[in-house]
């Protein structure tokens, strides 16, 4: 396997996983109550950690 | 961020629309922090204030409100913040109470109440420019007097006059403990209140303050009583008894409280304000004009399609210089990866293609926001709540649904927490449900491309504003009668009355439009960096594979004698349709078909399910895939106006004809395109049964509404 391939794979796989990881925190934070501050609204009000 | 040295609290309390929050901010700078009190979704900011001579302070700004009889979640946040009743927070050591100077009668209600709660105060009587200006002259010493020695300081926050008196008078307060005058209860409500108080100090075991005695006996909510723990069976008779006992002695038990604070308010502002001749009338001139039955919506409109014009006019150039910056960037790094081919892509077609479209935005983002916090700032987004409100109570809405809706045109996720003020959950529903037909900011960039790429081009700039101000309509044409049927027939919700006080016009202050507009582009720019620059990576990466080698013999096969140039541009094109995203995107596209949507574009509608700005990096990646790295980096609305239909009965005639935007345009305008409002949705109604509903309604009224719309006006034109 080439390290092109590799690199590219790293970065979707990274992203893939970042986007993965921020709907589950926002998912688990909006059912605690409030906004999850996952839709960008400019509010900028989130949950009490 | 400095830190109160004393850990002493300061709550800022005060009605809406007294400068509140202008004051807190000249009183804590910058230096602020915004949370949201536990359990519920009202927010929590506070910041660092500094006294001068004296410590610094822990200043909490609670939400505005106009007495402490507790009817909704923001109300019950600020009674319980008083009282030290909110898990994790201190009971505030002073309360500044924030009081509008013009008006002090109405406004000191809240301080007869405050007075209850036995807490140092200082009264601030602001925007005392505008009671001068009025012809109005306060004796604050009198009143510092009749309020029983309470510092009393008058201030115009928004102008900065003051601010150090009002850092003075918390600190002497904090430091002489001074209280407010309480009312005198006549004898039979007072005896009323002491029976309740024992009554459920008996039952509760627990001590019941002066203040939780009057709400358990005056309120109809059961808010005091669910916090202590009197339950209703305990609490039936003795609060029966007790309001008897307030009625016999003349008074309505419901009314006795405003009847006796007013009382008490009316003693002590005796030869307090002094009136002279002033300029009260020049608000209530402007207001017949702009609030005229008439004439009221049609100058709104002009406003709006003024407003709408210059965020066009104004942004173009900006808008063409990131666009410059985009392309140069583009130019500069993909020759640099000319040995990797599949990393040049990713980099110049992917990333900088894709968040370079979505970036190129900002400037109207900014532009909108500077409008928009003018408007605000200016007291004439009342003005619009009030001009608007005649169509939404005709269509059966509750009047508190207003502000819901409003703010529903920036970001429905707040929109829908802020339905929580409405206290009918009928009418709640049935204002949640409609809110995510608003248009909010997001939809904006889609509906920017679309005129910049094809309105203004066909039909010059006054019609972009037209179609701008069309599109931020159609979803109130469709809200409307989806409001109408939910609450008449459906829910069979009472309409119920609506007190929306119009503020005084005042010039907005340059410091908080501008802070407010920055918040905005930051948070635009923070989401171009994070989700749409990983958004744009997956897209690229489904665009791009896989990249089977037959496609390219069979490309230079097909085309033996076509030179090199053109053998490259129908190899990217060969590439992409067969990508996992082409091949996708083809499966679906019959369904969308009707509505004049190629592929790349269904692909970009279906990629926009999660959010609906993300069409515009989709499009950005799936037009910049196609053109090649190598081709020189074209604007994608270019791209797009280039685009045509390359089979079928369209084939050679443009995907993007009037008819295709516009019904792209009312597509995006009507579905529900956003996961977080749907998941929002769901938990502010309490299960997945109506954001299921919101959503298939939403979707399938879209298509439909396309279609008729492509149809028509394929017809036409």
């Amino acid at each position: 396997m080439n390290i092109e391939a590799v690199i590219v794979g790293a970065v979707v796989g990274v992203a893939a996983g970042w986007l993965a990881r921020r709907w589950l925190i926002a998912a688990r934070r909006r059912k605690e109550g409030g906004c999850a501050g996952d839709c960008g609204c400019a509010t900028k009000v989130k949950p009490k950690k | 961020m400095s830190t109160p040295e004393a850990g002493l609290l300061v709550a800022l309390v005060g009605n809406p629309n007294t400068g509140k929050s202008t004051l807190f901010n000249a009183l804590t700078g910058l230096r602020q922090r915004v949370g949201n009190y536990p359990g519920v979704t009202v927010a929590r900011k506070s910041g660092t204030c500094d006294l001068g001579d004296g410590p610094k302070v822990e200043l909490v700004d609670l939400p505005g409100l106009y007495s402490l009889a507790a009817a909704s979640p923001d109300e019950q946040v600020v009674i319980d913040a008083l009282s030290g009743n909110i898990a994790g927070d201190r009971r505030p050591d002073a309360v500044v109470l924030v009081v509008d100077a013009t008006n002090l009668l109405r406004n000191l209600f809240l301080a007869s109440q405050v007075a209850e709660l036995g807490r140092p105060v200082v009264v601030v009587l602001n925007q005392a420019d505008v009671a001068k200006e009025q012809g109005l002259r306060i004796d604050t010493e009198l009143l510092s007097r009749r309020l029983g020695g309470v510092p009393v300081v008058l201030s115009s926050a928004w102008k900065g006059e003051g601010i150090l008196d009002v850092r003075r008078a918390i600190a002497l307060a904090i430091a002489q403990q001074t209280q407010l005058k309480r009312v005198a209860w006549p004898t039979n409500i007072a005896a009323a209140l002491a029976d309740v108080a024992a009554a459920a100090a008996a039952d509760t075991g627990k001590q019941i303050s002066e203040a939780d005695a009057q709400r358990l006996l005056f309120d109809t909510n059961p808010s005091t009583a669910d916090r202590l723990g009197w339950t209703i069976a305990q609490r039936e008779k003795t609060l029966r008894s007790a309001r008897d006992r307030v009625r016999n002695s003349g008074y309505n038990p419901m009314a006795a409280e405003p009847l006796v604070h007013y009382a008490h308010l009316r003693i002590i502002l005796e030869g307090v304000v002094i009136e002279g001749l002033g300029k009260a009338g020049r608000s209530a001139a402007v207001d017949r004009l702009l609030l005229h039955r008439f004439l009221g919506p049609v100058l709104f409109l002009g406003i709006m399609l003024g407003f709408f014009g210059s965020v066009f006019w104004l942004a173009k150039f900006p808008m063409e210089w990131i666009q410059s910056g985009v392309d140069w960037t583009k130019t500069i790094v993909a020759p640099l990866l000319d040995a990797y081919p599949m990393l040049q892509s990713l980099l110049a077609d992917g990333i900088i293609g894709g968040v370079g479209a979505f970036l190129v935005f900002l400037p109207q983002i900014l532009i909108l926001f500077l409008f928009i916090g003018i408007l605000e700032d200016s007291g004439y987004m009342a003005r619009a709540a009030f001009i608007m409100d005649r169509l939404f109570s005709w269509c059966g809405l509750n009047g508190k649904s207003f502000v819901p809706l409003l703010s529903g045109f920036a970001c429905a996720i707040p929109s829908l927490l802020s339905t929580r003020t409405i206290e009918d959950p009928k009418a709640r529903l049935a204002t949640a449900f409609v809110v995510p037909f608003m248009s909010c900011s997001a939809r904006f960039p889609v509906y920017a491309l679309m005129c910049a790429a094809f309105i203004d081009p066909l039909y010059g700039a006054g019609w972009q504003s037209v179609v701008m101000i069309g599109m931020h309509c159609v979803g109130l044409l469709f809200a409307v009668p989806t409001a109408f049927v939910l609450t008449r027939l459906v829910l069979k919700a009472k309409p119920q009355p609506f007190v929306l006080e119009l503020p005084r016009y005042q010039m907005p202050k340059p410091r908080d439009v501008i802070w407010r507009m920055w918040q905005n582009a930051a948070e635009f720019v923070s989401k171009a960096g994070t989700v749409i620059f990983a958004i744009t990576i997956i897209v690229w990466a489904l665009s791009y594979f896989p990249r089977d080698a037959s496609v390219a013999e069979r490309i230079k096969a097909a085309n033996p004698s076509a030179s090199e140039e053109v053998v490259k541009a129908k190899l990217q094109a060969a590439y992409v349709e067969q990508s996992y995203m082409g091949r996708f995107g083809k499966a679906v596209q019959p369904v969308f078909d009707p509505l004049g949507f190629d592929w790349k574009i269904t692909v970009g509608v279906l990629a926009s399910f999660p959010a609906r700005e993300v069409i515009v990096s989709t499009l950005g990646v799936t037009y910049s895939v196609g053109e090649g790295a190598e081709a020189d980096s074209r604007q994608l609305r270019k791209a797009m106006q280039d685009a045509k239909w390359s089979e079928g009965p369209r084939a050679g005639t443009p995907i993007f004809s009037l008819a295709a935007v516009l019904a792209l345009m009312v597509f995006f305008a009507l579905c529900s395109q956003c996961g977080p409002t749907i998941a929002t949705l769901a938990q502010e109604t309490g299960g997945w049964k109506w954001a299921a509903g919101s959503f298939v309604y939403m979707t399938a009224l879209a298509w439909v509404v396309a279609i008729l719309v492509y149809q028509g006006v394929s017809r036409i034109s």
